[in-house]
């Protein structure tokens, strides 16, 4: 199905446009409108548009709200709703050091892109690279399964 | 002649808990209060998508929010709200470098302060340089 979003992505709609597409619509097809645009397209589902259903609510950013209403439950999918949560929009306490950096790439990626279309394309790499870091770092507190440090598990048999 | 973004809300007088939050994300954000519940800050595409938010998160609350961009016209006027935000970023940062001479001063909650205050710090200040040679002199003194 479509969907639209304002022109201009950043943190927040690339890691929205990311999960559409992995956990909620393969198929995802993504439209963007000027910011403050009406109306907006017809037979398209808006994201991250103030106002609209799956935009910031509570003070969290579209991406939360995306998880709260998909009924997405994956534990590494909410610590990335942290994160983009500190990198959108300003919080008192920050607790997740790699946020401002998030941001930062996100909106290199923009500039570095032609169009929106290509940067949420782009985006979407970067979104698989997070994830498998988070699911990496976030497994790291877990007491390994069977005591062997991974550095072990990977070094090369008969090695040096 | 800068652009700035004006943000004018109303919200209910009770609970007060909703109020307060608003309230600390303005004071976060940097803005200037100009009158009770019109706020303003220099309009970029960061400080608009964050007056934004915040506009739609009072009308959540709920409440009303107006979201304006305007120019200011007469220039004195002008300098002088551009004071108000250099001022108040200033002081803030004096007193980071009066705590950084301390002894025992806590360098990694300072630097989380400059952090926070380099965000705000829309006019780019000479002092904001300065502060962070302290701190990075500081670091290399703690190390050493």
């Amino acid at each position: 199905m479509k969907w639209v979003t304002w022109e201009g992505v950043g943190v927040d709609r690339m890691a929205c446009a990311w999960l559409l597409r992995r956990s909620v619509d393969p198929a995802a097809e993504f439209l963007f409108v000027p910011a403050g645009h009406t109306p907006l397209p017809a037979g398209a589902e808006p994201f991250d548009i103030p106002g609209t259903r799956l935009a910031h609510h509570g003070g969290h950013c579209s991406f939360h709200t995306l998880l709260a209403v998909y009924d997405i439950a994956d534990p590494v999918l909410h610590h990335i709703a942290r994160l983009v949560d500190e990198a959108d929009v300003v919080q008192e306490v920050a607790l997740e050091p790699a946020a401002p950096g998030l941001d930062l790439l996100c909106r290199g990626l923009r500039l570095i892109s032609p169009d929106d279309a290509t940067a949420l394309e782009r985006g979407m790499v970067l979104y698989d690279a997070l994830y498998a870091a988070c699911q990496d770092t976030d497994g790291v507190a877990d007491p390994a399964p069977s005591g062997v440090p991974p550095a072990e598990q990977h070094s090369p048999v008969g090695g040096r | 002649m800068a652009t700035w973004l004006l943000l004018i809300y109303k919200m209910p007088r009770d609970p007060s808990a909703p109020r307060v939050h608003i309230w600390r994300k303005l004071k976060q954000l940097g803005a200037v209060m100009l009158q009770d519940a019109v706020w303003v800050l220099p309009a970029t595409a960061w400080t608009r998508e964050q007056f934004q938010w915040l506009a739609a998160e009072i009308a959540e609350t709920p409440g009303e929010a107006l979201l304006w961009e305007a120019a200011v016209l007469p220039p004195t006027q002008e300098s002088r709200l551009i004071a108000q935000f250099t001022a108040a970023i200033e002081g803030r940062y004096q007193a980071l470098l009066t705590a950084l001479q301390q002894p025992a001063a806590n360098l990694p909650l300072l630097a989380v302060q400059y952090q926070h205050l380099q965000r705000q710090d829309y006019f780019h200040i000479p002092l904001g340089p300065q502060v962070r040679a302290a701190l990075l002199a500081a670091r290399e003194g703690a190390t050493a």
